[in-house]
């Protein structure tokens, strides 16, 4: 009974720090990221995220103690482009996490500590508009965008390559397939001109993971999980953005060979503030912490968010030697 | 007889309280034997503009106007706004009405000139005047740009109700205006200055409610009514409800020469000119629209897109009246006068008035009219004019535009509809046509006639020729060849008799000399005769001399002009795919030539 118990503990352990991971391995984008831009039109997003937990953020269940600690500084870079493909727009992506992560926690008086370093797994993220505005093929197509209401397919899949260790349970990369399906909504409230726009931002999606049958000589199971983000952009100047973010997750219940967690419901609210410093450069700042977290067995996360994105398209850059010139 | 005497002394009291002494004859006729009269007119409306004078703007509800009516292709008005009102409303020369320039552009040697008063003097009467002294009722709705002064507003000039904005331009959403000394538009209803303006004010539409309003409220009395629909529209700024900026997305990124083209052919196919008609040869310093870059096209685009979408809105809202007063069973018994008040305005506006950096009016732009954002267009505190390429547009086939002397800044659209109109239903007449036929014409349809005193003193002539007989089908002009009609605005001069027009217009627009044009072969005034026909410029000239003498012209010692030359580049005849270096296409050798490079 005892050895049931702490292997119990255990693996209670090994989620609390495990089950963190998808959370920051797959790097949530900031508002307003899936707006559309000129065909041909390529991104590099830098992500950067500090997150801190006193608890598995995903599986907040009763008998999980409260003391678990983890701690990511994770960096997302990507690389995105925009295509034309049937008048609609194709979004590639490829999303690289790296950083760091360390967590420490008490099982039965057991202090368990571990880190880890070095690449997360990439994430391939193939997106597709279907309702919304045509492509936008040239100049005067931008100049006329406007979301209005705009519907994407997305899917994402993380490659298993990713730094791993299958003696610790905190690792960067998975060791297992992973992905979402989602549908990211972009609905224009209002005007589109600068300094005036409002969106509701709507993603709801669903993650998929295969097992990890290698995860500490252990088999890692995690059921579906139902992810929704909600965002209520409204520019406060022509340049500068705010936005209301909400994130909610469900289900995900993970499982170590057979041993159970419990379904996630976790409710996290932030804000994030947008700048665009030119024509090529963004910036945003964000801040996320979870709100349901008042009993002592609810996760408690918060998050502080930096991202930088460049973009550029060879027809923007020849317009803006033309205005120099 | 003694009716009449009757009537003139009924209507002597009424006479007295608006200030004039008028003796007016009125003819007393049974009600169906008056109809009722509306005017629309468009702001700056151009002369193609209108689907039934070739436009690709839909414009439904006019089209249905000329199609059950006449189109007019030979009506001119002043080359510019408040001029012409000022004729519409007195059958007066601007010369002696008080309208000899605008008031904005009143010239040092014209200040306190009689004639050049800036708004409609007391020595003319008014058509609403008239129209009231002889059982009408009269109505306004919109622009007046005639004066702001207690005596000079509609209520003072013979309107019986009236919703005005007093000025010639403004906000079409609220009271905003252009400068830092004049922020707010002045507004009157039924004779009260305006504090604030209704809710859910947007200019057209609350026109349209009002005169609706003002039709209602008195139509149980049986008298007859003049409803006199001065429409803002479409002047700039371009402001409209966003459900109506969108409906020609795209359409015009074609250009303004392609656009010109395909109105001129429409115009041909209708009948509206002549087979073999030239377009007037674009304006100099106007780009050939295909060398333009695509973002360069839809931005120039869009401000067409705007313009289309506020004649459209325009044209909906006179739908809405119009299908009122067949609810009420009036429309079969209204005439209706539709026509634009000058050549389209290509001159940019807003610039002239905000003037440079570091003004006050400068200064006020920046704060009161922000929104300079394309996607902002149309919204309030925006300002988008369509500029001179679009204007030359919507004067298809003309040359130049508002301000001007040439076709483009006097040659407008005219649609007549109504039981005086016993010309076949959807014909267009070539008649030789002024604003100022509208007050005699008016007058008749109405039994009233021109007063023989004003004030006590004898008014100035009607320079209009009434066209009662001609709408009859009894004759096809109601000028014979030897009737000439002759114009001077900001020290420009005209005069046409016949076919013939003769010319004077300062330089780059003009020659600063005489030219002369045969209207009948050359509509779009390219090919200048004065050389070849000294005679007839001579002829022409002394016509002009007349003029001058029989309506006191004082040409401006100062005009808008002084600069333009400096300002506009060197003028030279424009001659598309000039040079052929900025529009050769690529060359593609034949395909059986075409070989790889040899080692």
């Amino acid at each position: 009974m005892n050895n049931k118990i702490k292997s119990l503990h255990l693996g209670i352990a090994i989620l609390a720090f495990t089950i963190i991971c998808p959370m920051f391995a797959s790097a949530q984008v900031p508002p307003r990221f899936y707006w559309k831009s000129l065909a041909g039109g390529q991104a590099v997003p830098v992500i950067f995220q500090s997150l801190n937990a006193n608890a598995n953020p995903l599986d907040p269940s009763s008998f999980i103690p409260s003391d678990a600690q983890v701690e990511a500084n994770v960096a997302t870079v990507g690389y995105a482009i925009m295509l034309p493909m049937f008048d609609r727009t194709l979004t590639l992506a490829i999303l690289e996490p790296m950083g760091r992560v360390s967590g420490t926690t008490t099982i039965a008086g057991k202090s368990y500590n571990e880190d880890a370093t070095g690449f997360g797994d990439p994430t391939l993220e193939v997106g597709y508009n279907l309702i919304g505005p045509k492509a936008i093929k040239n100049i005067p197509d931008m100049l006329r965008y406007e979301p209005k209401f705009s519907l994407d397919l997305i899917v994402d899949i993380a490659f298993p390559i990713g730094e791993y260790d299958n003696d610790q349970s905190l690792n960067l990369g998975q060791n297992r397939w992973y992905g979402r399906v989602g549908a990211p909504i972009v609905w224009q409230i209002g005007p589109w001109v600068p300094g005036r726009r409002t969106t509701l931002e709507l993603f709801p999606s669903v993650w998929f993971y295969s097992d990890n049958t290698d995860f500490v000589g252990q088999t890692l199971s995690t059921d579906p999980l139902f992810h929704l983000e909600a965002h209520l952009t409204r520019d406060i100047t022509e340049h500068f953005w705010a936005s209301f973010d909400t994130t909610w997750k469900a289900g995900g219940k993970a499982s170590l060979d057979g041993v159970e967690g419990s379904s996630l419901n976790t409710l996290a609210v932030g804000i994030t503030l947008g700048y665009q410093i030119n024509d090529n450069l963004s910036l945003t700042a964000g801040y996320m912490t979870t709100v349901n977290d008042s009993d002592p067995g609810d996760m408690q996360m918060d998050a502080f968010r930096i991202s930088f994105t460049y973009g550029w398209h060879p027809m923007v850059q020849g317009m803006n030697r033309l205005k120099s010139e | 007889m003694k009716s009449t005497h009757i009537l003139t002394a009924l209507s002597l009291p009424l006479c007295a309280t608006t200030g004039f002494s008028q003796a007016v004859e009125m003819k007393q006729e049974p009600k169906s034997q008056r109809p009722n009269i509306v005017i629309i007119l468009g702001d700056d409306l151009g002369y193609s503009d209108l689907g039934c004078f070739g436009g690709e703007i839909k414009t439904p509800n006019f089209d249905a106007l000329a199609k059950e009516g006449v189109r007019f292709n030979q009506f001119y008005t002043s080359a510019s706004s408040s001029p012409t009102r000022s004729m519409l409303l007195s059958g007066v020369d601007t010369h002696l009405n008080g309208m000899g320039n605008m008031s904005e552009m009143t010239a040092p040697n014209q200040m306190g000139v009689p004639g050049y008063e800036g708004y409609l003097n007391n020595r003319v009467t008014t058509l609403p005047q008239l129209l009231k002294d002889a059982g009408y009722h009269t109505y306004m709705a919109g622009k007046w740009h005639m004066g702001k002064q207690p005596d000079q507003i509609p209520a003072a000039r013979g309107f019986e109700r009236d919703f005005a904005l007093l000025d010639g331009a403004g906000s079409y959403w609220d009271m905003m205006n252009f400068s830092a000394n004049t922020p707010k538009s002045t507004f009157t209803e039924d004779g009260r200055y305006l504090k604030s303006l209704p809710k859910n004010y947007y200019a057209t539409k609350t026109y349209t409610d009002k005169m609706i309003g003002y039709i209602e409220a008195n139509r149980a009395d049986g008298k007859p009514f003049f409803a006199y629909m001065s429409h803002q529209a479409p002047h700039d700024p371009y402001h409209l409800p966003r459900e109506w900026r969108n409906r020609h997305v795209g359409e015009y990124d074609k250009g303004w020469d392609v656009v010109r083209q395909e109105r001129l052919q429409r115009q041909i196919e209708m009948g509206l000119v002549p087979k073999g008609t030239e377009l007037a040869e674009r304006m100099w310093f106007i780009p050939q629209a295909s060398l333009l870059a695509p973002a360069t096209k839809m931005i120039m685009g869009k401000k067409m897109e705007l313009y289309a979408g506020l004649v459209e809105n325009v044209d909906y809202h006179t739908g809405r009246l119009i299908d009122y007063l067949k609810k009420i069973g009036e429309y079969d018994n209204t005439i209706f006068i539709v026509f634009g008040d000058n050549g389209a305005e290509g001159t940019d506006l807003f610039a002239q008035i905000v003037g440079s950096a570091g003004t006050a009016n400068y200064l006020f732009a920046a704060i009161a009219w922000s929104q300079t954002h394309p996607n902002a267009w149309g919204d309030p505190q925006s300002y988008v004019g369509y500029g001179p390429m679009w204007a030359q547009v919507s004067m298809t086939p003309f040359s130049q535009y508002k301000g001007n002397l040439a076709e483009g800044g006097i040659h407008n659209c005219l649609i007549v509809k109504g039981p005086v109109v016993k010309r076949p239903a959807g014909s267009i007449n070539g008649g030789f046509m002024h604003v100022a036929d509208i007050m005699p014409t008016l007058l008749e349809v109405a039994g009233a006639s021109y007063p023989k005193t004003v004030n006590g003193q004898e008014p100035p002539p009607l320079i209009g020729k009434s066209w009662v007989k001609m709408l009859a089908g009894e004759e096809e002009s109601p000028r014979s060849g030897q009737d000439y009609m002759a114009w001077e605005i900001f020290g420009n001069r005209a005069v046409r008799q016949g076919d013939w027009k003769l010319i004077w217009q300062y330089k780059p627009f003009g020659t600063g000399d005489w030219q002369l044009f045969n209207l009948a072969t050359d509509l779009s005034e390219r090919h200048d005769l004065a050389t070849q026909q000294p005679e007839k410029v001579k002829s022409l000239v002394a016509l002009w001399d007349k003029y001058v003498q029989d309506n006191k012209v004082i040409l401006p010692d100062r005009v808008i002009w002084e600069q333009q030359e400096k300002r506009l580049p060197d003028r030279y005849p424009v001659v598309d795919g000039f040079p052929p270096l900025i529009s050769q296409k690529q060359f593609i050798p034949p395909a059986n030539m075409m070989a790889d490079p040899k080692p």
